[in-house]
């Protein structure tokens, strides 16, 4: 900002070419600030979301330097860490080798929580993602075909919403790989099945109002084809929607994988978030007073839950900008 | 009310229990697995001794009936479901898949039923008072922490309220606030018999924790819903009316706004009792609460097919029977709703 200031102000007015990232950071992210000041919600949530992104980071950063103790295999010393019991009773002493302690199987728990965080958030992100482009395209050939194309579209996203997702997912996973449990990708796709009726369900509501605009009469009238008006005048308004829904879809994908994982249904030898809690609930940790197993993913967890709720609070502002005005 | 939409909203029901035992039906059957097999193989292995593995669980498939075609299967199977017959568990012998079913649900029912109308109720009269005393700026604070915690999966708010509830008492004043697992005082022989207080008290002291993890996640959005909608309705011409005519407070607020501001409110539990089924599950594992959930784990453990069948059709069975009572209230609730179905 400084920076900008000073060229202006400068006694030489010369038009100083900016460099890109100064154009940048003056026509993109100032804005932005400037805009996150108004929206505290998505600020907040933004923020909390950086603070776990940054904490992984230097995490992993920390772990891939260290090479303590022999490590045979291939893996970052992470994996390593986080996987191989190092042989030691459940602890807890945050000023000695393990500062989140070990668990019950004498795992290094910060090491698990580290690699396990993004491991669950890739889970939902590729869930989510696959989830919102089934529902859009569904959307788009139900709202523009109408007739049965719409009816079949509506009857099934109706009727599957009912259904209780976790349950069928129970079905998918006990199916798709038994025994060992599925393996992350398996389980990314298993969810991405049932994430699309209510995106799907949003969008074509969406569409349907967007197809009677004025705009859109318009490029009908001077003869833009069909998907030229769909890719140029309704997806452009139809961001915010996206956005919100996406964020919506990452929840519930992320609340889907830490809840199979929990039921032992995913990879349970994994480092992940949920097959931590699998261990946690089903050696009764907590009845064993080994509370310092417990804490960290539940305040990763809930951190991550909470970021992406403010974010979507926030975005709700952005899709519907009535709410602006009021607090 | 118009029989095109009675006879709208029952197909829909149909499709949807129709289209649930379809997948329960084929889901499973997808892997080509044989857990008999697997079950007895696993059983040899543990004793050392094998002998005649196959030929058993050829029979045991065979008395299944796992050895027909698909098709037949399918058939034979929507013959049962349509007669409630939920088959039996490959490794529970002793009882039936309704049996098992019948000893659990009641416990999830009640869980459930409970808690997603308590905390209905509850949020959704806060948000109606928040915004009908705008001025009242406590009871907004007052609603910030429910709200973050709407964010957060019940049963990971299950765990939270089980650590600061019961083990931080536990290890600070050597005391259970409240009981940590199951449904009722496991001294308690002869359940359940609901007549006799005490066990009544400690089936709903055991309740506390497991019913509180879903109503206050679920208070928030409720809560949010409800005020959004009456910030729409206080701005109708005949909320205007209704003050110039001169009535009074009460009546503006119970019979005109609040009735005026349900309906949405309830179309939004009727979409969430799937969200609220699922969650339920999981947190009676988390509280080891004697309902669906353990059942599920345990039938999950040993792959067995059939009671995890039983269990997901109930289930859904039970969500889509709530949704459908829930749209035939919305005519109660507001003789204004169009039946055209669009």
């Amino acid at each position: 900002m400084t920076n900008a200031t000073d060229t202006v102000t400068g006694s030489e007015p010369t038009t100083v070419e900016p460099t890109p990232w100064e154009s940048i950071y003056r026509e993109r992210l100032v804005p932005m600030g400037r805009y996150l000041r108004r929206n505290k919600l998505m600020a907040g949530g933004l923020s909390i979301l950086g603070v776990i992104v940054l904490l992984v980071i230097i995490g992993h950063l920390f772990y891939q330097q260290d090479d303590r103790k022999g490590n045979p295999q291939r893996v970052s010393e992470l994996v390593y860490a986080a996987s191989v019991p190092p042989r030691l009773k459940p602890s807890w002493n945050p000023w000695g080798e393990y500062p989140l302690g070990t668990d019950e199987q004498g795992r290094d728990i910060l090491a698990h929580v580290l690699i396990g965080t993004p491991k669950t958030f890739r889970i939902g992100a590729i869930a989510a993602a696959i989830g919102i482009g089934v529902g859009l395209i569904l959307a788009f050939v139900g709202a523009y075909a109408g007739g049965w194309a719409d009816l079949i579209v509506r009857l099934l996203v109706d009727s599957l919403i009912p259904i209780p997702g976790l349950l069928v997912l129970i079905l998918i996973a006990t199916s798709l790989n038994p025994g060992q449990g599925l393996t992350e990708n398996q389980l990314a796709f298993a969810i991405a099945v049932l994430a699309w009726p209510g995106p799907a369900r949003v969008i074509r509501s969406q569409v349907l109002v967007m197809r009677e605009r004025g705009y859109v009469t318009m490029a009908q009238m001077s003869g833009t084809s069909a998907l030229g008006i769909i890719f140029k005048e309704m997806m452009p308004n139809l961001a915010p929607y996206l956005l919100a829904s996406y964020v919506a879809a990452l929840t519930g994908a992320m609340l889907a994988t830490i809840g199979v994982e929990t039921l032992g249904l995913g990879d349970i030898d994994a480092p992940t978030l949920g097959a931590m809690l699998y261990w946690i609930i089903f050696t009764n940790a907590l009845l064993k007073a080994q509370w310092w197993w417990l804490v960290p993913p539940i305040i990763v967890i809930v951190a991550l839950f909470v970021g992406l709720f403010m974010i979507s609070a926030g975005l709700d502002e952005v899709a519907n900008p009535r709410l602006r005005r009021r607090v | 009310m118009p029989s095109k939409y009675i006879v709208g909203r029952v197909g829909m029901f149909f499709l949807t229990i129709f289209l649930a035992s379809t997948l329960v039906f084929f889901l499973p059957r997808l892997s080509g697995r044989d857990p008999f097999r697997e079950k007895l193989f696993e059983e040899a292995q543990r004793g050392g001794y094998l002998e005649d593995v196959d030929e058993i669980a050829a029979a045991l498939n065979e008395k299944y009936g796992f050895d027909r075609p698909l098709w037949q299967q399918y058939v034979v199977y929507l013959s049962e479901i349509a007669r409630f017959d939920l088959g039996r568990s490959q490794f529970t012998f002793s009882k039936t898949n309704n049996q098992l079913l019948a000893e659990t649900i009641g416990w999830t029912i009640g869980l459930t039923f409970v808690s997603a109308i308590v905390a209905f109720l509850i949020g959704t009269g806060m948000g109606a008072i928040m915004e009908w005393r705008r001025q009242n700026t406590g009871l907004l604070a007052a609603m910030a922490p429910f709200l973050m915690m709407s964010a957060v999966p019940y049963f990971i708010f299950g765990l939270v309220l089980l650590t600061v509830f019961w083990f931080s008492w536990l290890q600070a004043f050597d005391w259970e606030l409240f009981p940590p697992y199951g449904a009722y005082d496991p001294t308690v022989e002869e359940w359940p018999d609901w007549t006799d207080l005490g066990f009544l008290g400690s089936a709903l002291w055991h309740a506390t924790l497991p019913a509180l993890s879903i109503v206050l996640v679920s208070l928030g959005g409720w809560a949010m819903g409800m005020r959004g909608m009456m910030v729409t309705t206080k701005g109708e011409d005949y909320m205007l009316q209704a003050e110039a005519k001169g009535l009074p407070d009460k009546v503006r607020f119970y019979k005109y706004a609040i009735r005026n501001s349900l309906l949405p409110q309830l179309t939004g539990l009727a979409l969430q009792i799937g969200l609220i089924v699922s969650g339920v599950v999981l947190v009676e594992i988390v509280f080891t609460y004697p309902g669906v959930g353990g059942l599920l784990v345990q039938s999950i453990r040993n792959s067995d097919y059939p009671l995890i069948q039983g269990i997901v059709f109930v289930l859904a069975f039970c969500t889509a029977v709530t949704t459908l009572v829930l749209d035939m209230i919305y005519p109660l609730i507001d003789p204004r709703i169009s039946y055209s179905g669009n």
